[in-house]
């Protein structure tokens, strides 16, 4: 590996690698690499058992095939699963111990890991390939009773809370990918909020993969105890590479009665080139649960990276009165295929939901949104609010709009509503007019067409997601 | 500043401008009247440099041919159409839109970007001169504004972007006579010797208050009569036809 | 006789063949149909109806039927003047169009030669293509508008009991042509039977088609109908479904507009009763630029009656200017009651105005509390609710007398709940 950290694509400014020794599990897809993971990680027996367990699940199931992006067959025995960068692989106690090369690719991503240039207001836990490398703010955290660490971390310290929730939202067997996740993970964020404290900040976790041929699945999990808040970030870029890279990750999330998650994505991986060779595949499974009454789980995301997505956040809404809320901007721009959406599974009385989608497509792109609410025979009185807009820029591009609207409950109501259009031409004279050129006056709209959903973000992030917008969509306008 | 030599324009196959000449030299405020459909829009449109339109003649602008400029370097240049309907934009908050517009204006004259604070204190000292309420500015760009409410953030755009060719288009229709001045002072206050404007109207009302130097009859796609200040009360009396 | 729902291969030797390569055909369809089975909720276009299940729920066995008697005892409508044709169990027996110049119409029973022999990988249209014996050829000439409205009494006899009916039909309006049908359905078979029909439809240039469908009265019938229209420029295709009343009822429309400025309308209002399960499926392709689509589809469930509504609008990338719109609304009457649906778009040209909307509910608590408040019983108010709100659709029916006729039907299903 070289060391490129010369950005030679305008359009992906996170596109370098950086050269730092790894420690690789074999490739190959076997018991032997779970068990070298878990070992590596110095995993309790039951960590492991539940490994394998997975794995002899994921033997019986076969990969979905009802997304619309199609994509090449992946060899999973021909991938790494473990990749660590070797000073970190003894976990550093505290930043100092850092390979200072992994500080430097941060402060390079706008993640400074320092203690004494932290982002204000956001404790970040970065995540390097398969392994956390740093978590910031601990300390500060620790005197509340917040637990923010690396799961690897919480699966030694806090088994009881680990075993209790991991699996249970997204459990074992659920799909393909969720299983792979389970019997491979590597590393990722933990979270747990005790009863009635609100997170003084906002909790982050910024996502890297470094290591070519090397998958990464990283598992979260956030638990938010009754009567409790927290506000969860998660980032991510990748090198720029001509291979696809696998990202399978898992998210759980539990709220248990009166308390509420908040969790915004900005998701920036590499999406391959302007022919679409390269970029990460990006097929993760993200679900919470408002396990207690009036509880509320609300995603964000900002999808303009990856070559191919494919992810649904969904909510089990079970607690009564409980709200899920999904907020979603997908950009897909060349070649990008995105295939994303949200379920909403209305189980509680008096649950409520809103789904407010925005999918901008160009080029030759592709852009789905894939959605389902659910209102059971119990859910009385509850309420879904769908809203999913397109536009489209070109007609080499598509979008495709594929709600799945069950009522079961005649005392709920259930609204949906989609519109596909182009971005209106008056509009773009007038900012003409105004003096903006083209790709300024494109920019403009489309923030101001994604603004309900930009406007959910946390404001150090809305202002980089709406720098992203008018990034994604360049070279898109003739 | 402006000279328009036998102007010919067509869209759609429809022949609208018939070989229209006008010259405005610097300072000069001229008013254009016709009757609906006569082609004003159309005159606005093409001198901002709208595209969709087929056309011959010439167009100059401070001695510069303006073929081939695309519309926003006409902005640029110091080119400001107010619109005749304003179009919304949702989500864009209006105040951002205006500071990002002024900006790239000031960075193609080679002057330097205003800043946030900078921007803002310009903004209330003009909406301020203007007698409009702030307010408005901090809604998405003329969604849900009211006529009056989406005129008058014209003539605010045009006094912060300081232009040097103004046009306004029908910039006075549906307006009460409150608003009526709050858009003539505004005009008013710019007049200035390297500013000219080119004002479209349908009423005599507005050269009331903005008193122009010349006043041309537009019909169909061409100039018919040019005058003084009198033309306009002659056509408030006998009509257009009668002009024809 | 067909057990598990397997059909024999000998039974297509019952059928009047044409010739080897009719059987050849009928064979292969049949060998699909026997693969694949009755559809079930795992494939997509099945997936909030699974007839393996309602079938295996319902029928122990399935026949093919072979009564066709001669009927001469049924009603004629009285409240408009009309032309007819009579179908029992899908056999064409008479026709009668003294209102119309019989130059200009030609009507035809079943004959294989007629239908395309489409390859299709849906095995209801399969098992249609294998073992359809029955169905009508209509064609209107160029350059005729019909006078009167065109009723197709589409009559099921009293001894259907666990058969099965496959039919094809075709329509054809040519060129400057214009008709106007009434789709009217009368059931007397007090058992369970299965009607499959495929249905094709073909308007030319510049020519009109409006089709009301609709019931009289409730019925054991299971049906199934898939109808392929293709529209050629400047035409217009317009259809009410009004088929409340069956057991089980899916009407799968696929629309190709094909020609410039060519338009789709299908409008539906259906109040479901009982066990009743309906489905309306959609698909309308924008395959050329500058053509309207527009799906209405308003339900009213009552009891444990299921609905669903699955509406697709493909946008080829060619297809600018293209400007569709969908809506469905729903209102669940009933604690048992279900809405499922699903309108999808896919839409690869840029410059189109597409969007659709889908809402279901229950009836506005305001509403009822304000008839209610004008002395009004709980049930006068909904029911008069749910009237208004399907009479909707029905007040864009243009005859007087016909909108008459169809909300009095309309209005009987309302009221008798
Ligand atoms: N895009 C177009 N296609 C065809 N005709 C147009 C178009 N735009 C304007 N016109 C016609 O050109 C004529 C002049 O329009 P316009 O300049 O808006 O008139 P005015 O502003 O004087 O009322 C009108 O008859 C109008 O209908
Ligand atoms: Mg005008």
């Amino acid at each position: 590996m070289n060391n490129q950290d010369i950005n030679t694509n305008q359009e992906y400014k996170y596109g370098f690698t950086t050269d730092i020794e790894n420690i690789r599990a074999p490739k190959g897809l076997n018991e032997n690499t779970i068990k070298f993971i878990s070992k590596m990680k110095k995993e309790p027996q039951w960590m492991l058992d539940w490994r394998l367990k997975a794995y002899n699940r994921l033997k019986n199931l076969t990969e979905p095939n009802w997304q619309k992006p199609k994509y090449p067959k992946i060899d999973y025995q021909n991938l790494y699963y473990y990749s660590a960068p070797k000073s970190a692989a003894e976990k550093p106690k505290s930043l100092d111990e850092v390979d200072p090369k992994l500080i430097e690719t941060y402060k390079k991503l706008g993640i400074p890991l320092n203690e004494q240039k932290r982002l204000s207001g956001v404790a970040v836990d970065a995540v390097f390939d398969s392994v956390s490398v740093a978590t910031t703010y601990k300390e500060e955290l620790t005197k509340k009773g917040i637990i923010f660490c690396s799961i690897s971390e919480a699966i030694q310290k806090h088994p009881d809370l680990v075993k209790k929730y991991l699996g249970s939202v997204i459990p074992l067997t659920d799909h393909y990918f969720a299983t792979l996740n389970s019997a491979v993970f590597t590393d990722g964020s933990f979270v747990y909020i005790p009863p009635k404290v609100r997170c003084p900040m906002e909790l982050s976790t910024y996502f890297r993969i470094n290591a070519s041929e090397t998958g990464q699945f990283e598992r979260t999990l956030i638990i938010a105890d009754k009567g409790s808040y927290v506000s969860y970030l998660e980032g991510c870029t990748a090198p720029m590479r001509d291979e696809n890279q696998l990202h399978a990750a898992n998210v759980e999330l539990v709220a248990l009665d009166d308390a509420e998650i908040k969790y915004s994505t900005v998701q920036n991986w590499y999406p391959g080139d302007k022919d679409g060779v390269g970029g990460i595949y990006n097929f993760v499974t993200k679900r919470g649960a408002c396990r207690g009454k009036n509880s509320k789980i609300s995603w964000t995301q900002v999808e303009t990276g990856s070559a191919i997505t494919w992810k649904y956040p969904s909510c089990i809404l079970q607690g009564d009165n409980s709200v899920g809320e999904f907020y979603s901007i997908a950009i897909t721009n060349n070649h990008q295929k995105a295939d994303t959406g949200t379920k909403m599974i209305h189980l509680g009385k008096n649950t409520k939901s809103k789904i407010i989608s925005k999918g901008i497509s160009a080029g030759q792109a592709d852009n789905t949104y894939r959605g389902l609410v659910d209102i059971g025979k119990k859910a009385l009185n509850s309420r879904n609010y769908t809203q999913c807009d397109s536009l489209l820029m070109g007609n080499k591009c598509g979008a495709h709009t594929v709600p799945y609207i069950k009522n079961k409950n005649s005392s709920s109501t259930v609204e949906h509503e989609a519109t596909t259009s182009k971005i209106n031409e008056e509009q773009l004279y007038y900012c003409n007019q105004r003096g903006l050129n083209q790709e300024e006056a494109v920019s403009l709209i489309v923030n101001g067409f994604c603004k309900e959903v930009l406007q959910q973000l946390p404001m150090e992030f809305a202002v980089e997601a709406q720098k992203l917008v008018g990034i994604s969509l360049e070279g898109s306008v003739g | 500043m402006l000279e328009i030599i036998n102007l010919k324009a067509s869209i759609n196959k429809r022949d609208i401008l018939n070989g229209l000449n006008l010259k405005i030299n610097p300072g000069e405020v001229h008013a254009i009247m016709g009757p609906n459909g006569s082609g004003k829009s159309t005159l606005a449109n093409i001198l901002s440099g709208k595209n969709g339109y087929k056309i011959t003649g010439d167009l100059k602008y401070k001695g510069e041919n303006l073929k081939d400029i695309p519309v926003e370097q006409r902005a640029q240049k110091g080119i400001f159409l107010a619109f005749q309907y304003p179009i919304e934009i949702p989500g864009v908050n209006t105040n951002n839109f205006l500071k990002t517009s002024l900006n790239t204006i000031r960075k193609a004259k080679g002057e330097k970007e205003i800043d946030t604070l900078a921007f803002l204190k310009l903004v209330k000292e003009k909406a301020k001169e203007l007698g409009i309420d702030e307010k408005i500015l901090s809604r998405q760009l003329n969604v849900g504004f009211s006529g009056g409410e989406k005129k008058k953030n014209e003539i605010l755009q045009m006094k912060i972007l300081d232009p040097n060719l103004v046009i306004l288009d029908e910039t006075d229709s549906g307006l009460d006579i409150d608003a009526l001045k709050t858009i003539a002072d505004g005009v008013n206050s710019s007049r200035s010797k390297d500013k000219s404007f080119l004002v479209i109207t349908h009423y005599q009302r507005l050269l009331d208050y903005i008193k122009p130097d010349f006043v041309h009859v537009l019909s169909s796609g061409k100039i018919v009569k040019s005058g003084s200040r009198e033309l306009a009360l002659e056509l408030e009396k006998k009509g257009y036809k009668k002009i024809n | 006789m067909i057990e598990n729902f397997k059909i024999s291969l000998k039974e297509i030797d019952k059928i009047n063949l044409i010739n080897q390569e009719d059987k050849n055909y009928r064979i292969k369809n049949l060998e699909f149909f026997n693969k694949k089975g009755f559809p079930t909720k795992k494939e997509e276009d099945w997936k909030f109806s699974d007839l393996r299940e309602i079938f295996s729920k319902n029928f122990k066995k399935i026949d093919i039927n072979d009564t066709y008697p001669e009927e001469n005892k049924f009603r004629l409508i009285k409240e408009f003047d009309h032309n007819y044709i009579l179908l029992i169990n899908g056999r064409l027996i008479r026709s009668d169009f003294k209102f119309e110049d019989k130059n200009k119409i030609k009507i035809t029973g079943y004959k294989e030669e007629n239908f395309l022999r489409e390859k299709s990988n849906n095995p209801l249209i399969c098992l249609n293509n294998a073992l359809s014996n029955e169905g009508y050829n209509l064609v209107v000439e160029k350059d005729y508008k019909f006078e009167k409205v065109l009723v197709i009494y589409n009559l099921f006899n009293e001894d259907l009991s666990e058969k099965i009916l496959n039919n094809k039909n075709k329509i054809i309006v040519k060129k400057n042509s214009e008709l106007h049908t009434i789709e009217y359905t009368i059931n007397r078979s007090k058992n369970k039977f299965f009607n499959n029909t495929y249905e094709n439809i073909i308007l030319y240039e510049n020519a009109k088609f409006k089709n009301i469908c609709i019931q009289a009265g409730r019925s054991e019938g299971y049906f199934h109908k898939f109808l392929n229209g293709s529209i050629k420029s400047d035409s217009k295709y317009s259809s009410f479904i009004f088929s409340s009343g069956l057991k089980f009822n899916k009407q799968d429309i696929k629309i190709d507009l094909e020609g410039k400025n060519s338009d789709c309308e299908i409008k539906s209002a259906l109040f479901l009763n009982k066990e009743d399960h309906q489905e309306i499926k959609t698909v309308v392709n924008h395959l050329v630029p500058n053509c309207k689509s527009f799906q209405k589809i308003k339900s009213v469930l009552d009891s444990n009656a299921k609905g669903v509504y699955q509406g697709k609008i493909f946008v080829k990338d060619i297809a600018q200017k293209t400007n569709a719109y969908q809506l469905s609304k729903a209102l669940l009457i009933s604690e048992n009651s279900e809405f499922d649906s699903k309108p999808e778009l896919e839409i690869y040209a840029d410059d189109v105005k597409c969007s659709h909307g889908s809402t279901s509910g229950n009836v506005d608590e305001n509403s009822i509390h304000y008839l209610m408040t004008r002395g009004l019983t709980k049930k006068e108010a909904t029911q008069l609710l749910i009237n208004g709100f399907l009479k909707e659709i029905i007040s864009d029916i243009k005859s007087e007398t016909i909108k008459k006729f169809v909300e009095n039907k309309l209005e009987f299903q309302v009221y008798g709940y």
